[in-house]
């Protein structure tokens, strides 16, 4: 599935000049199984990129399309085939259910498609060093453990595009690049693609390419 | 509460107006009256039949249905049995017909015509009384309703032929008299009129073919009251001067008293079923307002907006089931209590459950389920 945002312009973002190398105002092809950085300072939309690219704002001028649809066109029913199969999204605010589980709050996401067990699920918090916190509330955790969740729970459906908003904005060097492992073996092994919007770290990966705002 | 009272009321409503239907082969709400002797009338200086513009006039009252006279025999009538099942016996009897409107009857069966063998009758209940007081003097087994219905009687119509003329001496010429028989089959019993009633078109064979000569006096009307009005038809029977028989006129006021009283029941249950219902859609806007961010994130994570409104919409729905049942299950205890106080007043009303009243439940949920489920549906979508 790719994504073309053609000279989209966010109400917000109007009043800004931006240069011909921004995606706003201008035209640019995100392709199906790319890895792209969108890399800027704070207040140029990265959130806003995040929530118009998965349908949840309106306020722009131009074309937001997938697959040469115009998202305007999509029914609920369209948009929950969607989210559900095709575009997975860690939000910067991370939403989750604060006072779940992490069990919960995982499995929630994972019965819609019921893409991991609850073993491999476990599995994954292990990775990250937060399997003891399987039955932990979620308000109850550190943010960067909260980003640690929000991240796999992610990652419990099928995704064309996983797009994640300064995910790791919490975590150390470490738990960041063991993140940044677990995106890129789930996202190679689906042939899909994400974007990272990030305030400059590249948390050491290497991307297929770089857009600016 | 509010569901057992409007349960309650609507189901003692049909019931209390329904009462005595059935038994009585009058209508409801409908009473014989005619005018009260006084001394002024036994002396001739008024008049106790009604004339035309007095039933006219009554018949403008808002709270009156219809007024018909009832019209008597002009003529010389006599009734006797004609069967092998029941002993002989005859006797002088006065006849009467009203419009059939009055009458609780099967219009198939209550028509008659010049050359048909048989009258369908209406006999007043005090005479089978008084037949089987007369047959279980002769020592033969009384008879039934039923069995009523099925005895062969006669009438014996008799009349002079032509008018009767007076001569020059001031007397009355010999006139020829004539006689017919007509067979006679019982179809119901009144408890209300004194009188054999039979098809207005036996009444005007019989008038104009055997009459007298007199003049047809009209001395009792047939009126029909509204329903839970019946406090107005007596305010005008004694402005008037009119009296009823006492048993009509008390179950008349009561129906009306108690139909009153449960109107009045039903007024307010439907109100505090509408602003219960009202409570209970408030409460599931409060419910989604509050939890409007996790309503948000379910559909951000990819359930369905028609999903999230059926968990609302169900868990509503069932609430108000449980309280309707709740108040059906009251209802029925109430209804004991006041079928056996009603019983114990004397009122002997029907038992069973009224269409009416579980109609007026099922409408009361359909109505608070369709409001669920449109707020339930705005609530989400405007997460969306």
């Amino acid at each position: 599935m790719n994504i073309t945002l053609d000279c989209i312009m966010p109400a917000p973002l109007a009043s800004i000049n931006h240069g011909p190398e921004s995606i706003w105002g201008n035209k640019v092809e995100l392709e199906y199984g790319k890895r792209i950085l969108l890399n800027a300072s704070s207040g140029k939309g990265k959130s806003t990129f995040t929530t118009t690219a998965f349908g949840l704002r309106r306020d722009y001028e131009g074309s937001l399309l997938y697959d040469n649809k115009d998202i305007r066109e999509l029914t609920p029913t369209d948009w929950t085939e969607i989210r559900k199969t095709k575009i997975s999204v860690v939000f910067q605010d991370l939403q989750l259910f604060p006072k779940l589980s992490v069990q919960e709050n995982l499995l929630l996401k994972n019965s819609l498609t019921d893409t991991y067990t609850e073993t491999e699920l476990r599995q994954m918090l292990e990775k990250l060093d937060i399997d003891n916190k399987w039955e932990q509330q979620c308000g109850l955790l550190s943010m960067g453990q909260q980003q640690r969740v929000a991240t796999i729970r992610a990652m419990t459906q099928p995704y064309a595009w996983l797009i994640m908003d300064e995910p790791f904005s919490h975590l150390d060097v470490d738990n960041a690049r063991k993140c940044m492992e677990i995106i890129h073996d789930r996202t190679i092994e689906q042939g899909a693609g994400f974007v990272l919007t990030t305030l400059g770290d590249s948390h050491g990966y290497s991307f297929d390419q770089e857009l600016k705002l | 509460m509010g569901i057992t009272f409007l349960i309650t009321s609507i189901h003692y409503l049909i019931r209390v107006n329904e009462f005595g239907e059935g038994e009585e082969i009058l209508g409801p709400n409908t009473i014989i009256v005619q005018k009260q002797v006084s001394n002024a009338s036994m002396l001739n200086l008024t008049q106790t039949d009604f004339s035309e513009a007095e039933i006219e006039k009554m018949k403008k009252e808002p709270f009156i249905l219809d007024v018909k006279p009832v019209v008597a025999n002009n003529f010389s009538i006599s009734f006797q049995t004609d069967d092998e099942l029941v002993p002989y016996f005859r006797s002088d009897v006065f006849i009467q017909t009203v419009d059939q409107k009055f009458l609780d009857v099967d219009t198939e069966k209550w028509k008659w015509k010049e050359g048909d063998t048989i009258v369908p009758i209406v006999m007043p209940r005090d005479f089978i009384v008084m037949l089987n007081t007369f047959m279980s003097a002769q020592g033969i087994p009384q008879i039934s309703d039923d069995l009523a219905m099925d005895i062969n009687f006669k009438f014996t119509l008799e009349g002079p032929v032509g008018d009767a003329s007076v001569n020059s001496l001031g007397t009355t010429s010999q006139v020829k008299m004539q006689k017919e028989w007509v067979n006679a089959r019982i179809i119901g019993f009144t408890n209300e009129v004194a009188a054999i009633l039979v098809p207005e078109s036996f009444m005007t064979y019989g008038n104009s073919k055997f009459s007298d000569g007199s003049k047809q006096k009209i001395t009792q009307v047939m009126i029909s009251g509204k329903e839970s009005e019946f406090g107005l038809v007596e305010e005008m029977l004694e402005k008037r001067g009119l009296e009823s028989k006492d048993s009509q006129m008390i179950i008349g006021r009561l129906k009306s008293m108690i139909g009153t009283l449960f109107l009045v029941v039903l007024g307010i249950s439907v109100i505090a079923v509408f602003v219960s219902g009202l409570v209970l859609i408030q409460y599931m806007q409060l419910l989604m307002t509050r939890n409007a961010y996790e309503v948000r994130t379910l559909m951000r994570m990819g359930y369905h907006p028609n999903d999230i409104i059926r968990r609302f919409f169900f868990y509503f729905v069932l609430i108000f089931g449980i309280v309707a049942g709740l108040g059906l299950a009251m209802f029925f205890l109430f209804k004991l209590l006041l079928d056996d106080m009603f019983e114990s007043g004397g009122l002997y009303i029907d038992t069973s459950l009224t269409l009416g009243s579980v109609g007026a439940l099922l409408l009361a949920y359909i109505l608070f389920t369709a409001a669920s489920f449109f707020t339930a549906k705005k609530g989400i979508f405007k997460e969306y």
